[in-house]
């Protein structure tokens, strides 16, 4: 192994897909890249969220330190989860600043751009399978309003027959827990129509995003199958059939 | 004659103008950089910010010289609905522009005062049907200029009022939310994308100009690089506003004219209504916004609820809502983080949003059902323990029901499955692929 990165997974993958994490793992693993997993909690955001601001601030400390005690070295520390991102390289700031939070957020990477800035460095194995497959990819607010867009976009290209028929950056309407929430739950069903309308016209095979909540709500709407982006990616350098991943 | 400030109508370019708006676009050299416009105004907006009572002081002072101006101050929505109804004195009929403070603000008080009140703003679109306005492309293609943005040269001055009309008045009150002042010289400022608020400025009886003293700028030049950004950087905004809705519609034009002695009168209200609290504290940053509502663009939950009625909705005129105490607290609000993303002067509406949700649970409390939600990851770790039976109950109606009703979360919502093996467990394991 040349290098070591730090990986904060979140809820998402760690209770409901651990594929992505896995499938990070062997990415980083075929890019001679170690993982180092430190003991996490939730990243905080759903508890601001739901009004309880103290909560959030005992989770954002404890990863903030853990994190900071992993990544001291000068390691990356990547993320799969587009709210656990923005939550811990800015949106916690704000209100649960520290030395530690505002060491991590320096180094806070979404697992695409990372990969896709190792790309730009020459520094990424290229050595992917083909794929023949159309997808649908939904860029999530929480990478979008970072400006995290391209990026994604731009490593899913680099699989050979992929075909990214649409790109969407529209609100899908869920925000987390937000969408499934009775008195949100028809605002955010008009939110998603747009959205799903445009699934179903773009005849696809996937819908790919980073987003766990998102992807819930695409594949309510529309019935297709949902994949993260890393998996998509990993099933490239194994050769899996990611049609079949869901 | 009686002697006014100028009213200053700005528009985007139209018809004729739309051929020289492109050889702008395209003549790079004669751009203005969009990013040299926003930190000019962010240093107009700092200066107002900063110089709040001074401003309010300068701008009382310099209407003082204008015979044809009558000033008064409000310091809420009670008082400022109290002075409209003793200048309009047995009038009720009154045309208003689409500004935050009057539509949002102030409207409510006038119905209950007795007046009727019309957005005029609409009325000169067609498509009007039985009282409905309907969203039709021509609509679109009927608010000139849609040129892009970065397009300071595609606004303009082009209409200027020096003196108050002596004839020709109808008998209504034009209530008018000004998008700018200059406390140098009084100069007003007014946005226009169709012509209802010249024809305001012409035809009422009673004009009454509501200053929100976050619109007092320190000078003409200021006040008019301010309203036209509004213009540039909210165009798409304007185009939200344009979804069908109910709305009555009163025409104005066919009201007949008053006889000669009716010369206009010309009055002007300095609003406060909890903006100058808000300077006091760290809600201060809302002192720079513009107004332009390119944040409302951003926003899913807006464009889904708040347009469909009369508000002139944008994530920061709610907040300001709110924090006045007319609104709500911002639940609405999904946290995508959309409202800044085209924010020209960069506020980070956001992280002020997330501060007053802290603060208004701190003070009221939180419902048992937040209370069950704010810690998926214990409910994610006790689901996955029971996994798989954990999944198969999750999908029963009753199990359903009963989520429903003690946590809030809806029926009808597509849950993820929970796994056994966590990731963690996994990795723990040495992470090898099965």
């Amino acid at each position: 192994m040349n290098d070591k990165v730090v990986y904060y997974h979140g809820c998402f993958t760690n209770y409901y897909n651990p594929d992505v994490g896995k499938a990070l793992f062997s990415i980083l693993k075929i890019n001679n890249i170690e993982m180092i997993v430190p003991e996490q909690k939730c990243c905080g955001m759903p508890m601001m969220a739901n009004g309880n601001p103290a909560g959030a601030k005992k989770n954002f400390d404890y990863n903030a330190r853990m994190l900071a005690e992993a990544a001291a070295p000068g390691y990356d520390i990547l993320t799969n989860c587009p709210s656990c991102n923005m939550m811990l390289k800015r949106e916690g700031l704000p209100f649960f600043d520290s030395e530690d939070a505002e060491f991590i957020s320096k180094r806070i990477y979404d697992a695409s751009e990372y990969l896709y800035k190792l790309y730009l460095e020459g520094r990424l194995n290229t050595n992917f399978h083909e794929i023949p497959m159309r997808i649908f990819y939904h860029n999530p607010c929480h990478l979008r309003v970072q400006n995290i867009t391209n990026e994604p976009v731009a490593l899913l290209k680099l699989i050979p027959g992929l075909e990214v028929v649409k790109v969407n950056t529209n609100c899908c309407g869920m925000g987390g827990s937000y969408g499934m929430k009775m008195i949100n739950h028809e605002r955010s069903v008009e939110i998603a129509k747009k959205l799903w309308n445009e699934v179903k016209e773009a005849n696809v095979d996937a819908a790919v995003t980073e987003c766990g909540g998102c992807g819930l709500q695409i594949a309510a709407g529309t019935g297709i199958r949902i994949i993260h982006p890393l998996v998509l990616l990993n099933d490239a350098y194994v050769k899996g059939d990611a049609r079949k991943a869901a | 004659m009686a002697n006014i400030p100028g009213l200053m109508v700005v528009e985007p370019s139209a018809e004729q103008s739309k051929h020289r708006a492109a050889g702008i676009f395209v003549r790079k050299d004669k751009r203005v950089e969009g990013e040299s416009v926003k930190e000019r105004l962010k240093e107009i907006r700092e200066h107002v910010k900063n110089n709040n009572a001074a401003l309010i002081e300068q701008l009382q002072k310099t209407l003082n010289t204008y015979d044809g101006v009558k000033t008064l101050i409000a310091k809420d929505a009670k008082d400022a609905v109290s002075q409209i109804k003793q200048i309009a004195g047995d009038t009720t009929l009154v045309s208003i522009n689409k500004s935050n403070v009057v539509v949002n603000e102030l409207r409510p008080g006038l119905k209950d005062a007795g007046f009727k009140t019309y957005l005029r703003y609409y009325g000169e679109f067609k498509n009007f049907e039985e009282g409905k306005f309907q969203k039709k492309v021509e609509d679109y293609w009927s608010l000139p200029g849609m040129h892009g943005r970065g397009l300071v040269e595609s606004f303009d001055k082009r209409h200027s009022i020096t003196k108050l009309a002596s004839s020709g008045t109808k008998d209504y009150v034009a209530i008018m939310g000004v998008n700018a002042i200059s406390a140098e010289d009084g100069t007003v400022y007014f946005l226009q994308h169709m012509s209802n608020i010249t024809k305001d400025l012409q035809q009422a009886k009673k004009i009454i100009l509501v200053v929100g003293i976050e619109k007092i700028l320190k000078d003409k030049e200021d006040a008019l690089l301010h309203t036209k950004s509004m213009g540039i950087y909210g165009l798409e905004s304007i185009l939200l506003d344009l979804i069908p809705h109910d709305i009555e519609n009163y025409d104005f034009d066919s009201l007949p004219s008053l006889p000669e002695e009716n010369s206009q009168e010309l009055h002007v209200i300095i609003y406060d209504n909890g903006r100058s609290k808000l300077l006091t504290n760290e809600y201060n940053e809302l002192f720079l916004c513009i107004d332009c509502r390119a944040c409302a663009r951003q926003c899913p939950v807006g464009q889904h609820i708040f347009l469909k009625n009369d508000m002139v909705y944008s994530p920061k005129n709610y907040l300001l809502g709110s924090l006045q105490g007319w609104l709500p607290p911002h639940e609405v609000c999904l946290h995508c983080g959309r409202c800044q993303v085209e924010c020209p002067v960069d506020i980070d509406i956001p992280t002020l949003i997330w501060k007053a949700q802290f603060e208004h649970y701190a003070e009221d409390g939180r419902s048992l059902k937040k209370r069950m939600l704010d810690d998926p990851e214990l409910l994610a770790k006790l689901g996955g323990m029971a996994a798989p039976l954990s999944n198969w109950m999750v999908k029963l109606y009753i199990v359903k029901l009963m989520t429903q009703i003690f946590t809030g979360v809806h029926k009808d919502s597509n849950l993820p499955t929970f796994h056994k093996e966590t990731f963690g467990d996994w990795f723990k394991k040495g992470g090898s692929h099965e």
